[in-house]
């Protein structure tokens, strides 16, 4: 009975080597010959985001595996956490740290959290960045993103001159990671320059899409006159109905985030503005941070500010041109 | 009996043995390179995060023998975290008394959870449902979306026994698995609650004080959780509501797959500790497969069912024989 159990573990394993991506690893993963330690070693940098659950995150992974591929001397390990959860990514990053692998990029969860884990990675020699969501307080070498309070900024100008300076306004965050925090605290230094507008609400969704539609929800019955809604991340433009219950005629939505469907639902006028990050660039300009500064050019400064790009029905058609670009799909 | 739960425990210790084997060959570097799963700084890694997952399935071991179930030890993990930062950092308590009142958040929310399944006669199921919101929700509302920052509050370069922070957890984990491995096996207490799991009405007749022993089941896993927190608070320096979300599956499943049946009246707590090593050996090797990221939480369940299912079929065979 025992046996037959070892077996049934043995070929579940084995059943992974079959097909796919997967299985191209099983072939390769055996003890390596004096033939393979010919081949130049590459350089194994770990890319991790937030969740693998993101959206936005899949096109770090794939402009990290573009630069990868381009530069030739570089392997990408992409992994983090299903869920947010930041145990479980500060379990990853210590993994990737007892693997000894060549530099780590990291959107941190919880920066201060990491922040011990991080500085014994730099002690070990492990070159660390962060992207998207930085650890300020630890050794990082570098930060490749989105200046989080400016972009707060430009959220709450865009609500004002949507409003005319008077109206009231809930927010939507998620407590916990410090670009959302700082975002929201940009939001509300904007807003509190216009008098006439009012902040009533501000909600922690928790990182969750539905959660978000919920509150939109019960958030427009709580106030009927709600002049807009800012969303400090992209939740509820990743689903197209969490903006269902909002009459665009009397309120207004302004959302980080452009991946789809949040550009239709700019041309359906259910969102106004849009602020769109540089997904591509967490990853190629991650991999080439890395690269650089492995071979000794570090970064002229820790802060890179990778801009955000302002999006509008004016603008839009010619922002989705890019995109697909980008994506490799036209 | 006995002897089937030897070889239940033995067989648990195998499969990890041979999940170890096989990680060490899969994963074996090219020429220059470190061995990146088969190294002790790797092990230590697998058993410091696992230890959080088995020193709660210690007690959900226990409440699964009994014939329960806990679904509240991710929340009390989190509010025992919780509560020791507050008393660390903002009380500026020192580290004992703090660790004190965290536990005794366990010990409550056990009794909380006694009193709804022996008094209220609440199904386990929607009683620990219950206690897990109210947990939760009461870390939520003490830490309001922050977070308290214990590791600036411990002494620097804090080697607890001498040893590394990072031995705590593990160190804790066997030496709670030794401790209700022997009050389970050698003692009055351990056999009422196998009798109640496998047959409450015989345990009745054979005049077991159930309401008792249910109730200190309770309370022990309650307490074993809030340990889990502490240890949690203290190794990675942060009490945070959200913390250990939905690690009462996990927890559950351990057990499971180290020989508790969720009927009653059998299981391991060595084994409960042995489950969450396979867990911990899978959540750390499988993401260094390249391409596995995505496969990993698909291979875990599979790995759950195909033990269950041998186990189902050892226990069938035994009771024919």
């Amino acid at each position: 009975m025992m046996r037959s159990r070892y077996l049934i573990l043995a070929l579940l394993f084995m059943a992974g080597c079959g097909s796919g991506s997967f299985g191209v690893a099983c072939g390769g993963s055996a003890p390596k010959t004096d033939a393979a330690a010919a081949t130049p070693r590459k350089m194994r940098f770990a890319i991790i985001p937030k969740a693998l659950d993101i959206p936005v995150f899949n096109y770090a992974k794939l402009g990290a595996e573009r630069a990868a591929k381009e530069y030739g001397d570089v392997e990408v390990l992409w992994n983090a956490p299903a869920s947010a959860d930041q145990l479980k990514q500060k379990e990853i990053l210590e993994s990737y740290i007892t693997q000894r692998v060549d530099g780590i990029a990291i959107s941190s969860l919880n920066g201060e959290f990491l922040a011990d884990t991080i500085n014994r990675a730099i002690d070990l020699g492990i070159p660390v960045t962060t992207w998207d969501s930085d650890a300020p307080s630890s050794k990082r070498i570098a930060f490749y993103g989105v200046d989080d309070r400016a972009s707060g900024h430009i959220m709450g100008e865009e609500a004002i001159k949507l409003l005319n300076g008077k109206g009231k306004v809930a927010i939507i965050t998620s407590l916990g990671a410090a670009n959302l925090q700082n975002r929201l605290e940009g939001v509300k230094e904007a807003l509190a320059k216009a008098p006439g507008i009012q902040v009533v609400e501000t909600y922690d969704i928790k990182e969750d899409v539905i959660r978000c539609a919920e509150i939109i929800a019960t958030g427009s019955r709580r106030y009927p006159d709600l002049g807009a809604w800012i969303s400090v991340g992209g939740w509820p433009v990743f689903t197209r109905n969490a903006l269902a219950s909002i009459d665009p005629s009397k309120t207004k939505v302004i959302s980080f985030d452009t991946i789809s469907p949040a550009l239709d639902l700019l041309r359906d006028n259910k969102v106004q503005v849009l602020l769109g990050q540089k997904y591509f660039g967490w990853g190629s300009e991650s991999v080439k941070l890395l690269r650089d500064i492995k071979n000794g050019n570090r970064p002229s400064t820790p802060i890179i500010d990778s801009g955000v790009d302002v999006v509008t029905k004016d603008n839009v058609d010619q922002y989705e041109q890019q995109w697909k670009k980008m994506a490799g799909t036209q | 009996m006995k002897r089937l739960r030897a070889v239940r425990e033995l067989s648990t210790v195998a499969i990890l043995i041979a999940e170890i084997l096989f990680f060490t060959w899969y994963l074996w570097p090219e020429a220059g390179r470190a061995h990146p799963f088969f190294n002790a700084e790797n092990f230590l890694l697998i058993l410091k995060y696992s230890s959080i997952y088995g020193i709660a399935a210690v007690g959900a071991a226990v409440v699964i023998i009994s014939g329960g179930i806990d679904l509240a030890p991710g929340a009390v993990i989190a509010l025992s975290g919780v509560v020791t930062g507050y008393h660390v950092v903002v009380q500026d308590w020192s580290i004992g008394p703090s660790v004190a009142v965290g536990l005794s958040i366990g010990a409550l929310s056990g009794l909380l959870t006694s009193v709804l399944i022996v008094n209220i006669k609440l199904p386990p199921f929607i009683a620990t449902l219950g206690v897990m919101g109210i947990t939760r929700g009461i870390a939520f509302i003490i830490t309001e979306g922050q977070y308290y920052d214990v590791s600036s509050k411990l002494p620097p370069g804090w080697h607890p026994l001498g040893l590394s922070i990072d031995w705590l957890a593990p160190i804790t984990m066997f030496v709670m698995a030794v401790i209700f491995q022997v009050l389970m096996t050698r003692f009055q207490w351990g056999r009422a609650v196998f009798s109640i799991g496998g047959n409450e009405t015989a345990a009745l007749y054979s005049g077991i004080a159930i309401g008792r022993i249910k109730a200190s089941v309770y309370v022990l896993s309650g307490l074993l959780a809030s340990l889990s927190g502490v240890v949690l608070v203290l190794v990675q320096g942060q009490g945070k509501a959200d913390l250990a979300t939905g690690y009462e599956l996990d927890i559950i499943a351990s057990a499971v797959v180290g020989g508790a049946s969720l009927a009653g009246g059998r299981g391991s707590v060595m084994g409960a500790v042995v489950g969450t090593l396979i867990f911990g050996v899978l959540r750390n090797a499988l993401p260094q497969i390249p391409g596995a990221t995505f496969y990993d939480r698909l291979i875990v369940g599979l790995v759950v069912i195909v033990i269950v299912v041998a186990d189902q079929l050892l226990l069938r065979r035994s009771s024919t024989s």
